[in-house]
């Protein structure tokens, strides 16, 4: 397995972090980490600034009528 | 001519597929349209509009393939047709000016210690993060959310948004590169870090 440098790790943290990388480049990507303290410090960070807009971005809350209209498009028609 | 609610799929058993599959992605789908929309109301009306859509087209629907991904088809298409005609904003970013690693940079020249950088970014606001995403051009917006928010592959945005992988990626980039620009003004503007700059 052919180490890499910072520079090439910085590069690839995005794409590691969305889970886009496979194989021996995913392991390459690991292996660096594992090793190097600043590598990690930037990759924590990006991971958190994801985590950040997951968990701010105010997305999960549905109005009660919302939900109840949504609902009446595929209701059961009522019994005559 | 009198519309009829959504023309539903005749087959009891579609519907209930639909109720049951469809129906639990509302949350997810009301909190995107909310953000792309950035106004309640229209959220509101967009997500009724591609709920009947997907409804309509339920039946053709493979039963097994990504639903999740196909709504978020539906919704983008719908909020592209009916919504961006309404909107007069800017279609690109200018990132030429931020680097890599804006926000952690900026934070480290402020002298936040790489440990403490995640209670300042817990720190900011909830509706500042939800500003500084709807402040994105809406092509950006829409690939941070489908990633960051929603957790879709790039391949599954490529297919939800019709657009190549490699400008999945662009955007992505260049989206969180301006992200974390905005975010950074936040932090400024709320005093979260005392600015050692000279």
């Amino acid at each position: 397995m052919s180490p890499i440098d910072c520079l090439e790790a910085l590069k690839q943290i995005e794409l590691y972090l969305d889970g886009e990388l496979h194989g021996t480049l995913r392991a390459e990507i690991e292996e660096h980490l594992g090793a190097c303290g600043p590598c990690t410090d930037h990759s924590e960070f990006q991971r958190r600034l994801k985590d950040l807009l997951r968990a701010k971005c105010g997305c999960h809350h549905v109005p009660p009528e919302l939900a109840e209209r949504v609902r009446s498009l595929f209701a059961d028609p009522p019994v005559a | 001519m009198a519309r009829r609610p959504a023309a539903p799929p005749e087959d009891p058993a579609v519907r209930a597929r639909f109720e049951r599959d469809a129906l639990p992605l509302l949350p997810n789908l009301y909190g995107a349209a909310l953000r792309l929309t950035r106004d309640p109301q229209d959220a509101e009306d967009l997500v009724q509009e591609a709920f009947l859509r997907a409804y309509r087209g339920f039946s053709g629907f493979q039963e097994g393939t990504n639903l999740r991904a196909w709504m978020y088809r539906i919704l983008t298409n719908t909020f592209i047709n009916a919504y961006r005609k309404k909107q007069r904003e800017p279609v690109t970013i200018h990132d030429d000016q931020i680097e890599d690693w804006y926000l952690y940079d900026r934070l480290g020249e402020a002298g936040v210690e790489a440990s403490a950088e995640s209670e300042v970014l817990e720190k900011i606001p909830d509706e500042d993060v939800q500003r500084a995403l709807e402040e994105l051009p809406e092509n950006f917006r829409m690939a941070v959310l489908l990633a960051d928010v929603e957790g879709f592959s790039y391949k599954e945005i490529a297919e939800i948004l019709g657009i190549p992988i490699g400008t999945v990626m662009s955007r992505l980039h260049r989206g969180r590169k301006a992200l974390q620009k905005a975010l950074w003004e936040t932090v400024r503007e709320r005093g979260l870090v005392t600015d050692r700059l000279p």
